[in-house]
Order: C-alpha cells, then structure tokens, then sequence
C-alpha cells in the first residue's frame, strides 16, 4: 500500500464504523463496540506504520471549482501532522479500548460508540487537511460529535444543555474562523497551507493582523480560551471516556495544531496578542480548579490551564527564536511539545478519575471520596505518575515540555514568565489536593467504601498511558514520533538551564507541599473552612463568566428576539399592514355611508357638487 | 441517455406545463379517494421523471434559452406563446417538479375531506408554477403569476388551520398587491420596446429614470414575494395556517418566485436602477437575516419558527444576487434550491409531528424522539443543514454568497455572519427540545416512529441534502454560464447606459 492509500484508509475507516453502526447496529450494542474498538485498533496499526514508515507526503484533489474559486480535498502529512496522528490515533484506541469496560452496562452502547467513530474520522479529518477550507468543515464535524457525546446520557437536563452550550459557543468562534478564511482567501487567492507557506506578501498592515486573529478566535472557541472557556467545565457531562479523548487529549488541542499550521501567517502583534489569551486562560483556569469538588470539574479546568499553557508557548515563541544563529519556529516545538505529552499524561489522569467513578458507584465528589489507595491499588500508582507528570516532577513527560516553555517566556517575557511559574505553583497545589483527597486518608461515603478496582479492559489503557507519561519526554521517545518538529523544541543552556531547572522545582516543591500539608482528608473543603473569603473569592472568579453569559442569554438575546417579535405583531403587522387594510375598509364604510337610500340626501348632494362645479367655472379656485 | 433520445423532438416545456393540467381534468372524474391519492402520486412522479429529460438535455456551455418554443398567441397584441429555459431556470422547474410527489405523499393522510378539490389545487399549481419559470413572454409570465395565487389561496383557505380565512386572504390581497406594481411594470416596457418578449426586454439602452421606476415596481413585487423584510407578515401566517403541503409548496417554490423575478427581470432589464438599489437591498438582506434569526428565537410554535427561518435563509439569497458577482449569484441560486429542500424537508417534519400529536407548540412536542429514533435522524439532518453545517447543502450555499459578499463589502458580511451563530441557536433549540426535551409526556406513549410513505417522503430530500453538500458541482456546471452571461447583462450595461445619460 502507498502511504496515501494508508493515509486514506486511515481517514475512512471510522467513516465506514460510524455508518455501518448508525444504520444496523443501534440496537446491537454488544457488535457496535466490537466494531468500533477494531477498527480504532486498525487505524491505530496503520498510522503507526505511516508514523514510523518516515514517508511524507502531500495529496490532493480538486472538489469543487466555482469559476476561478477552487477548493480541494488534499492530505498534507508532514512531521506536524506526524505527531497530531500518533496522538489521535494512539490515545484515541485506548480510549476506546477503556469505553469498553466503562460503558459496558449502558443501554444505548451502539449510539455511543458510533459517535466516537464520528469522531475519530473528523479528528483525523483535521490532521490530514491539506487547506483551510477542509480544516474548517472537519472542524465543525468535530464540534457535532462532541455535541453528540456531551449529550449522551441525554435524560439528565444538564447533559442536554452542555451539549447545545458547547456547540453554541464554538460557533461563535467558528464565525471568527470562517471570516478568517474569506479574508485569507481573499487577500492570498488561496487556502491551501502550503501554497500560503510560500506566500511572502503579508497583505498589508491590516490584513496581515486581522487574518492571524481571525483564524485565532477558531481556536479560542475549540480549545476553550477565555472568553469562550466555559463551555469545556460543562462538557463533563459526558461520559469521563469522551472528557478524556476529545475534551483533554485531543479536540480540544486541535486549535493548537492549527495555530501551529498556520504559522507562516503569524506577526509579532498577532502573536503578542495570542500570547496573552493563553497566558491568562493558564492562570485563570488554574485559581478556578483550587475550588472544584467534582473530580472531573478539577481535570477539566487543569486541561483549560494547560491549554492556555500551549497556546502561550506558540505566541511566545514563533518565528524568532534563535538557535546556534539560526531563527526556528520555537513556539511550535514548545506548543506540540506539551500537546503531545499532555494528551499523554490528561488522558491518563481522565482515564484514572473514570476508573475511579467507575469503581464508586458513579461519585464524582472528591470529599466523599478518600481512602481509594488500598482499594483501587493499580488506580492509584497510575493516576500517581499522571500526577507527577503533571505537576512537572523531574523525570516525568510534563517536566520537559514545561521546562521548554518556560525557557521561551523567561527569554522573551519576565511577565509571562512569572504568570507561568505562578501557574505552575497552583498546578501542583490543586493536583496534589485532589490527590490526596481522592486516594489518601479515611473513607467518607457508602459508596467509596464499597469501591473496588476496574477490570482489565480499563486498567490496561491507565498502565499503557502511564508507561507513555512517564517517559513520553524523552527526546527518544518523542523525536521518533515527531521528527522535525522535535528539532523545533528550544532547550535550555548555560544559566538558563540552572534558572528554569531551580524554578521549576522550587514551585512544584511548594505547591504540592503546600497542598499536601494544608489540606485534611475531610468532608468539608479545608480552604472554605479556614479562609472564607479567599474561597468564596474564587468561587464568583470562576462563576463571573456563566452569570455574565447566561444573563445576555436568558436576559439580552432571548428578549431582544421576544421584543422583536412583540413590536413585529403589534407595529408591522398591526398598525401597518392592518392599518392599511383598515383605511381601505374605512374609505368603503364612507362610500357607503354616502349611499344612504333616501332622496332627499342624494339631491343634497348634487346641488352640493352643482355648486363646486360653478364655482370652478367662476374661477373661484 | 436513453431519456434524452426519447424526449427527442417532444416539446418538453409544454408537457411538463401541460400534462398535470390534463392529470387534474382526469382525477375530476375519479370517484375513489384511495384513487385519486394514487393517480396524483403516479402523475406527479410520471412527470417527474419526464422532467429529468431537461438535465439530460441541457447543454450547460451556452446561456441561450434552451427547450424553445414560440408560437403566436394573440397577434394583434404582440403577445406570444413562448417558453425557454436557461441554467438558472431549469434549476427551479427540476426543484417544483421533483418536490411535487413529496407534497402528495406528505397529504396522504393529513387530507382527508374534499381529496379531490385538494388533489387537483396541487397540479393545477404544478402547472402555473412550472409555466413561471418557463416562460419567456411578459403576459404569458403574469398569467401563470397570477393563476398560481389562486390554488395556493384555496389550499390555505379551505384545507388550512382555525384562522385559515385570515391567513388566506392576506396573503392574496398582499401579492396581488405586489402583482399590480408589476403589471404597470411590464406594460410600460411594452410601450417601449413594442413586444412583450422578456429576452426583448434585455439589454436595451432605457434612459436611466425611466429605468428606476421599472426596476422600484419590480423590486416591491418580488420583495413581497420573497419575501423581503419589511415585507414578511404575510409568510408566518400563510405557513401556519397551511396544511402541510401548503406550506412546502410555498417554501419551496413560491418564495423562489420572488428570486427568480430578481435574477430574471430586475438584473438583465434595468441593470442601471439595480445597480442604484443594490445598496439598500443588500442591507435590507443583513436586516432580513438577522431579523429572521432573531424572530426564530422567540417562537414557540415550531412552523413559525421555521418560516422566519426562511425569511433569514432568503435573505441570504437576496444578499447573493445583489453583490452581482459570480460568487454571490451562483451562491443564491444554491441558497435558493437548498432552501427548497432543507425547509420543504422541516415543514414535512413539522407535518408529521402534527399528524401524531395535534400541536406544533414546541413545549408540547418536547420529547418525542425518545420514541421516535428514525424520525429523529431524519429531523437531526434537517436541522443540521438549515443552520448550514459543513457536508450539507446549505454551507455550500452560504459560503458562497459570503464569499462573494466578502469580495463586494466586507463590513456585509461581518454583520451577515453572526446570523449564522443564530441559525445553531434557534435549531438547536428545536432540535433539543424535539429530541430531549420534557418530561415524559403521556400522551406520546405508543407514539409510532416514522412508516415507510413518510421515510418515502423524506429520504429523497436527505438524498439531496447530501448530495447537494458534497458533490455540488454538476448543479453549478448547470448554471455557470448563464450566471455569467448574467454578470455580463448587469455590468456591460454601465459604460453604454452612462453614454445615455444627460
């Protein structure tokens, strides 16, 4: 097989799975998984043939053709889309291969895993478009099958109103994107990624800034930067799988890759301003997570952190690093970099929390949770090393890739180096605290109580991650998945090396000592109990955004829409069009009334008009 | 093709005019009402099918009329028999001939007193519409126009909803109202260029004032068509008293009627004045759309909250064709046969909610897809392509005209686009509460799932809706040329009209 035919079976294959579900096996649960779980196998052994084969290639075909506007369907497989497919393809088939065991006694199995398959194809999708345009359309694929899944367990009220926030918002920063597109198109005469590489007018002042931030506001809605954060807290309604493969390790990252596939198109006041947004969204998400009960709320905000964490790094770092001499794209290495690792060690963490949900009758409180470590042993090491990998202990995935961010904001911005360093204190704090209020101290509810270790089809995805998390840092490791792109990843040297090496232990030391130290295995929240102001604090920092938004929902829009529908009835088609109606009528009751029956009015009225003709005659008017 | 070399010296406009004409002369003598459903579905097919001998035969290279026939009608008044169709027009007779057995089958139950009188309303409006788009004389023209009011007024007015006299008279007295403006406009382009052939009527040097008052006439009549915001009242009310296949018939192919006239008359007869109104129409269309949107939201019965779609949708069909580029026209004849098929597709859901339930009110119907999986696939897709998710018809579309919109003024589209973040918010909100919503309701225990005449009735629209989305480009092969010939109609005009000018 030529790797484009692998490259295109690897697209369609989830294809064929999603419709060969969709329209026999809704009801077969037991086939739907079958299917599914192979065929995310298969592609999983595909693309790691492609990966490793080391062949890359672009392909495309002309689609449609309006005129002189021509769009394509192309694969571009270079060592970016390299690392993206391994993530999708690789986390993405122990994902399925844990649903498995998760959602063994759910009732409508065959709508489930066909919505991953969905997914998966508009993923890979996305991974493989060779334009814009393609980019765009598997781009709101993704956005349905997340709205699909969001919604799963659909009974439940909230689920069904995450699922229609979630679309919602990302079509808000879809229509930045689409705009984004026109103007590319428009100022370019192409959308095609590597015909824009090769394009050096930027378009002028305004374009040349207008179009990076355009395309950036996709990316704000997909990978949840603030202002558009909160529907990803929300999206945890879903099942904890689907909150580990689209909402952690891969969806949500797409806005990332894209940024990155769009590099050539960044200048520096774009990025100054995408640096920010990722920095903010990284410190914001991190004080909201210290407040979080429910296990997957925290998992989720992290994600949101460590987003914003990857977003900075591109706006940090592109175009203008210097290595031995020579400027690289550092932001990119940084930003996929962390991606890749973070898929590792988030979907491994998710994993874990839904192992962990699993085993408590569907608890998702962490203070009604306690005590799991002897009862859940393999949890409990794995989601360990996800932790450690998370809060960048040395040795562990998360501890390279942060270190290389860090390195680009101490290089390029003390501010944004401080913010980041910040937000790795509170990483570790609010990890650690979950941690040992999941797993340490005593038992605090029935169902914690009566928790027992998952079976295999679940532990084996948690150890697999693990053994990823663990040493997915390693330049082995990740230089063979992501080729030149590995390259792309700045490393400290000399001074800064001592700097970003102390730092970085320094703030996991306190962070997690902190939280280790402070907070008791209790059912109340220590830091409500001790500090209430500082908790109650948080609580509104991180509930402003919904008040805010559900007021211009429920409050501007929805009677914005009542309003014009009110005044279209009353004004529109009331005063006017019946009060049209109403004159015609008027003008005939007084014709009628003129045609009164009686003799006398009719001759009142000819010596009336006898007397207007003869004073028309005499010139009087 | 076979059909192609069988329809071969057949006059085919006159047939497809014709011949549902003589299929409603002989359902007058069927007695059974089983009958008559089936002999209309069998005709309406039959022509159907015939009509697809016009895709067959086309040849999309050339902008001339096509199909032609001319014969003389009343000579002393220079009014002719004369019929021709180009890449824009056969679109829309493919659209009314192929949407037609959908609408018997979406009656098949709904219509149960005078089956009869309905069925024959429904070819008799076959036959005017398709004479619409066929037609090539100004009085031919406006006699299909108008014989079209009559069937769609008796539809609404006797098969319709509780306030169906209302509804029905609105909507009669307000087109006609827009007819009459038209009439005055096609007589005074006869006292100028002495006949009353359309194609006559292109491309001659008008003076420029004279032009403005034939171009104002025309653009009132077909805004109410459209229908245009502010000119939109009367659409709601018709759609809810409707009855099902109403209610198609006038998404689908009435409110074309008033595109068409754009595309037909306005462009190529007086391109200065439209070039003049272009403007305004444009941010009437912004208006329209996010008026449209807005007014979507706040409706609670679900076939109000998909006409004002509509106006939201053919707002952005009025957007296409008045940035007169390539991109925007062809944009707005692909909104245009989307529109016909995504809404047509929603208004026949909406029908088979009622037929179930007797109510459109969305609080009521909320929850439904928990016994109704097949229907809520195919509700699901419907949706989908009204908010014009990417793989549908609509995006197709709606990119299109944006992106011609864009190239025309980019602060357009800037304000048109957020119009499509409301088209996600009012379906979902459809959507949501049709498949999810509510608490379980008693009275949708033993609610039965979709039978085989509805899925009958449904899936050749998902087929199109598919079909449209992904492989668009024998439709915009269709109509490439004559869009350009149009292009060129509106703009080579300028230099030669301007030398008229005082």
């Amino acid at each position: 097989m030529t790797p484009v035919t692998q490259a295109l079976l690897v697209l369609l294959l989830p294809l064929v799975s999603a419709a060969v579900i969709a329209l026999f096996l809704r009801r077969q649960g037991g086939i739907a998984t079958l299917v599914s779980v192979s065929v995310a196998a298969a592609l999983a052994a595909v693309s790691l043939n492609l990966i490793l084969g080391g062949e890359r290639f672009t392909a495309s075909m002309e689609w449609l053709r309006f005129g002189n506007f021509a769009v394509s369907l192309g694969f571009k497989f270079d060592d970016l889309a390299a690392v993206m497919l391994f993530v999708v393809s690789f986390v993405g088939f122990f994902i399925h291969l844990f649903s498995t065991g998760y959602m063994r006694e759910d009732a409508a199995r065959g709508r489930y895993f066909g919505g991953l398959s969905i997914f998966m194809f508009a993923m890979l999708g996305i991974v493989f478009a060779d334009n814009l345009f393609m980019m765009f359309i598997f781009w709101e694929l993704v956005g349905f099958s997340s709205y699909l899944l969001i919604g799963h367990w659909h009974e439940r009220q909230s689920a069904s109103d995450a699922a229609k926030k979630a679309f919602i918002v990302n079509r808000v920063g879809d229509f930045g994107f689409l705009l984004g597109i026109l103007m590319c198109y428009w100022v370019h005469g192409t959308v095609n990624l590597t015909e824009l590489g090769a394009t050096h007018d930027g378009g002028g002042i305004i374009y040349s800034r207008l179009i990076p931030l355009l395309l950036f506001c996709g990316a704000i809605g997909k990978s949840a930067m603030m202002p558009l954060q909160v529907w990803l807290p929300d999206a945890m309604e879903g099942p904890t799988p689907v909150s580990a493969l689209i909402h952690a390790a891969t969806m949500v990252a797409a806005g990332i890759y894209m940024l990155c596939r769009i590099e050539v198109l960044m200048v520096p006041d774009a990025l100054q301003v995408i640096m920010w947004v990722g920095t903010t969204t990284a410190l914001y998400a991190a004080l909201c997570a210290i407040v979080q009960r429910d296990i997957k709320k925290v998992l989720a905000y992290s994600t949101l952190s460590q987003l914003g964490y990857m977003v900075a790094a591109f706006g940090l770092g592109s175009s203008s690093f210097e290595l031995n001499g020579v400027a690289i794209a550092a932001g990119v290495g940084a930003a996929m970099f962390h991606l890749t690792t973070h898929a590792f060690f988030k979907a491994l963490l998710f994993l874990g929390s839904g192992s962990v949900i699993h085993g408590c009758q569907h608890e998702q409180d962490i203070f009604k949770m306690g005590g799991l470590k002897s009862k859940m042993p393999l949890t409990f090491w794995t989601f360990t090393i996800g932790v450690a990998a998370i809060i960048g202990m040395p040795g562990f995935a998360g501890f390279f890739s942060k270190d290389a961010i860090l390195l680009l904001a101490l290089q390029k911005n003390p501010a944004v180096f401080a913010i980041l360093a910040l937000t790795a204190v509170l990483t570790a704090f609010y990890m650690v605290r979950m941690w040992k209020l999941v797993f340490f101290g005593a038992t605090r509810s029935e169902h914690a109580a009566h928790a027992h270790e998952s079976g295999f089809s679940m532990t084996l995805p948690l150890i697999v991650l693990a053994v990823l998390s663990a040493v997915g840092g390693y330049s082995g490791i990740f230089g063979r998945i992501a080729g030149s792109v590995a390259y792309l990843v700045p490393h400290a040297e000399g001074a800064d090396h001592t700097t970003i090496l102390i730092v970085s232990l320094a703030v996991m030391i306190v962070g997690a000592g902190s939280a280790w130290w402070f907070y008791k295995s209790d059912a109340t929240d220590t830091l409500e109990a001790k500090s209430r102001g500082l908790f109650r604090g948080l609580t509104v920092l991180k509930e402003s955004f919904d008040v805010l938004y559900d007021y211009y929902v429920a409050k501007v829009q929805q009677r914005f829409a009542m309003l014009l529908n009110f005044l279209e009835q009353i004004f529109l088609a009331g005063l006017i069009i019946r009060g049209c109606a109403g004159l015609v009528g008027l003008m005939g009751l007084g014709g009628r009334a003129l045609h009164v029956g009686s003799l006398h009015a009719y001759v009142y009225w000819f010596l009336f008009g006898l007397v207007l003709l003869w004073a028309y005659a005499a010139g009087v008017f | 093709m076979t059909l192609s070399s069988l329809t071969e010296g057949i006059p085919v406009l006159s047939v497809l005019i014709f011949s549902p004409l003589l299929a409603a002369a002989t359902a007058v003598l069927i007695p059974n009402d089983r009958l008559l459903r089936w002999w209309s579905l069998v005709s309406t097919t039959a022509i159907a099918v015939f009509s697809l001998a016009l895709y067959c035969r086309f040849d999309p290279a050339t902008a001339r009329f096509q199909f032609a026939e001319h014969a003389a009608w009343v000579p002393w008044l220079k009014i002719d028999y004369s019929l021709g169709v180009d890449g824009i027009s056969v679109l829309l007779v493919l659209l009314t001939t192929l949407i037609m057995p959908l609408c018997v089958l979406a009656s098949w139950r709904y219509i149960k007193a005078r089956v009869k009188e309905f069925m024959i309303c429904m070819l008799v409006m076959e036959a005017a519409m398709v004479g619409v788009f066929c037609a090539l004389d100004a009085v031919l023209f406006f006699v299909f126009w108008e014989a079209m009011l009559i069937p769609m007024a008796l539809m609404i007015g006797v098969w319709g909803g509780p306030r169906r006299i209302y509804a029905s008279i609105k909507f009669f007295i307000y087109t006609m109202a827009g007819s009459v403006l038209l009439l005055v406009a096609l007589i005074a382009l006869r006292l100028q260029t002495g006949s009353f052939s359309i194609p006559g009527m292109m491309g001659q040097p008008y003076a420029e004032s004279f032009q403005i008052w034939v171009c104002a006439a025309f653009i009132l009549s077909f805004a109410i068509k459209v229908p245009m915001f502010p000119f939109h009242t009367w659409l709601p009310a018709a759609h809810v008293e409707a009855p099902t296949a109403g209610s198609v018939i006038l998404a689908s192919v009435l409110l074309k009627m008033g595109t068409y006239g754009f595309l037909r008359f306005c462009l190529p007869i007086t391109p200065l004045a439209t070039h003049a109104f272009a403007p305004y129409l444009l941010w009437f269309s912004v208006v329209a759309i996010l008026y449209g949107g807005f007014t979507a939201l706040a409706q609670s019965d679900m076939k109000k909250l998909v006409a004002y779609s509509s106006v939201g949708h053919m707002g952005f069909a009025t957007l296409g064709i008045f940035v007169l580029n390539t991109n925007g026209l062809e944009g707005a004849i692909m909104v245009m046969i989307n529109h016909g098929v995504t809404t047509g597709a929603l208004f026949i859901c909406v029908g088979i909610i009622y037929e179930r339930l007797h109510t459109r009110d969305l609080g009521e119907a909320a929850g439904i897809g928990k016994s109704m999986p097949v229907f809520m696939g195919f509700l699901g897709m419907f949706c989908l392509s009204s908010l014009a998710f990417p793989g549908t018809n609509s995006f197709i579309g709606e990119f299109l005209v944006l992106a011609g919109g864009f190239a025309h003024a980019k602060l357009l589209v800037v304000c048109a686009v957020p119009g499509v973040v409301l088209a996600a918010a009012y379906m979902l909100r459809l959507l949501q509460r049709v498949a999810w919503g509510g608490e379980n309701n008693p009275v949708h225990t033993g609610l039965k799932d979709l039978e085989w005449r509805e899925i009958l009735t449904l899936a050749p629209l998902l087929f199109f809706v598919l079909w449209i989305g992904l492989h668009p480009q024998p439709l915009i092969r269709i109509m490439h040329v004559s869009v350009l010939h149009l292009i060129d109609q509106v703009n080579l005009a300028l230099p030669q009209a301007a030398a008229l000018l005082p």
